[in-house]
């Protein structure tokens, strides 16, 4: 009995070294990926040199592409090619450092999942525009859209899960609570 | 000195060249089976200095859109055959606003037929053209024929608008294809537009230089081959349309609209989709705050 509980025990904490290992590869990618956007939308365009002008010249170029989504009024447009980018380099360091996993996640997520949204309407209605992931010129089509639902999608997902049921079973194996009062006044038969 | 080398010539001989292409393809295959691939590929590129350079040289200026380009009447005269066989009167083909020396370059490929291009012309364009932008000198925007085989009148558009740049009125009859677009979309009757937006006698010219095109007008193609490819005789607009098409696959053009910015001559990435005024004229903005 005691040598099956050992076996449970270390396949138990096998399971959760493995669960942990993949989290870590998981948020890397995911906070990779983030941070890989953010660069391509604010880097210079060619023969420009890093400087604020040039960030901003490469904001508005951005700005055309969230504009040819045809979703947003102008005001709009200009506030999300303006902030997106910083947030999604913000949020990727966010994934990478690991600091409260569970909310930069689920953030990640959502937003994946609006990208998504956008990107399957703007294909629905025969929009054949820059799809602005990366940087300018990737086009919207079947191709994107699988890289984007298969693969990112699932990958934010995934995380998000992964965050959730490693801090669901940490705060597991801290042990039980310590009874309550009116647990503890119970008479003892 | 002798008389320089025409680029242009040797660039833009569009029909030569697919020919030549055919011809390469074809003998590059023979060739390279019969393990003769260097030889030939000498006596190919002979070909290609000399071949051009003997053609003789027809209605080089309607080949152009390069708004410094001569007028070139009597090679118009030459191609054009008007009712009363007399030549029609014509200017360089100018498709473009502003002036080439701006530090912005502006190249839009565009379908006349194509909704989405008409929207962009008038949410952004159509602003564009009259603003301070133009006139100043800060943008040179520059039109370019990108018709798309899905649509029917497309090709017979940009014919007619380049007609109409011979005489001047390309601005006039842009903004009245794209205001009445969905009547001629559905009836075919393009001249019916253009002559409202131009006087009766500059319609006659461009009327009589339209008449003169009894081919199938060229439109882009998926697999980006020869636009005059199927055309043994092509009306003389087609090759400035076919010019703009080849450009266009270069960049590559994959839907239209699309747009390529060249900033103090360094080309930026190509965007697509309409973009409207505001945030195209903030762009320009940041671009000119660039030091």
């Amino acid at each position: 009995m005691v040598e099956l509980s050992n076996v449970m025990t270390s396949e138990r904490s096998n399971g959760k070294k493995w669960g942990r290992v993949l989290l870590l590869i998981g948020r890397i990618a995911l906070g990779g990926v983030f941070v890989v956007a953010a660069y391509m939308k604010m880097k210079p365009q060619p023969a420009m040199p890093w400087s604020l002008a040039s960030i901003e010249t490469s904001l508005s170029m951005f700005a055309m592409g969230v504009d040819s989504y045809q979703l947003l009024p102008p005001w709009a447009v200009d506030l999300v090619a303006h902030w997106l980018p910083p947030f999604e380099l913000v949020l990727g360091l966010w994934l990478l450092t690991g600091l409260a996993l569970r909310l930069s996640s689920l953030v990640a997520t959502v937003m994946i999942c609006g990208f998504f949204t956008a990107m399957f309407s703007a294909y629905q209605r025969g929009l054949t525009i820059s799809c602005g992931c990366f940087g300018p010129g990737e086009q919207i089509g079947p191709k994107r859209l699988i890289e984007e639902g298969l693969m990112l999608l699932p990958l934010a997902f995934a995380v998000s899960i992964g965050a959730f049921l490693l801090a669901r079973r940490a705060e597991h194996s801290a042990g039980p609570l310590p009874p309550s009062r009116s647990q503890a006044s119970l008479p003892t038969p | 000195m002798g008389r320089p080398f025409d680029f242009n010539l040797l660039i833009r001989g569009n029909q030569l060249r697919y020919r030549f292409d055919q011809s390469l393809a074809r003998t590059r295959s023979t060739c390279h089976r019969a393990g003769w691939t260097a030889p030939s590929f000498t006596l190919l590129a002979f070909l290609a200095f000399i071949a051009p350079a003997a053609r003789p040289q027809t209605s080089s200026a309607l080949r152009t859109a390069d708004p410094t380009a001569k007028p070139s009447a009597k090679a118009t005269a030459g191609t054009a055959k008007s009712a009363d066989a007399k030549p029609v009167q014509t200017g360089p083909l100018v498709k473009s606003y502003g002036s080439a020396s701006a530090p912005i370059r502006l190249d839009v490929f565009t379908d006349y037929q194509c909704p989405s291009c008409r929207s962009f012309y008038q949410a952004s364009l159509r602003q564009l053209i009259s603003s301070d932008y133009i006139t100043s000198g800060k943008v040179y925007l520059v039109h370019h024929d990108f018709p798309l085989q899905a649509h029917m009148y497309s090709g017979m558009a940009a014919r007619w608008a380049n007609a109409a740049a011979r005489v001047g009125a390309f601005a006039e009859v842009e903004a009245a294809l794209y205001d009445n677009q969905d009547a001629w979309g559905a009836s075919g009757d393009i001249a019916k537009y253009v002559a409202a937006a131009m006087p009766a006698t500059d319609f006659k010219r461009v009327e009589a230089l339209v008449k003169a095109c009894d081919s199938p007008a060229p439109t882009s193609t998926w697999d980006h081959s020869n636009p005059l490819a199927k055309d043994p005789h092509p009306c003389p607009f087609d090759y400035a349309v076919a010019d703009d098409i080849e450009q266009g696959y270069k960049v590559p053009v994959q839907a239209t609209p699309t747009y390529v910015i060249t900033y103090k001559g360094q080309k930026l990435p190509a965007g697509s989709g309409i973009v409207s005024w505001p945030i195209l004229k903030q762009f320009f903005d940041s671009l000119l705050a660039q030091q």
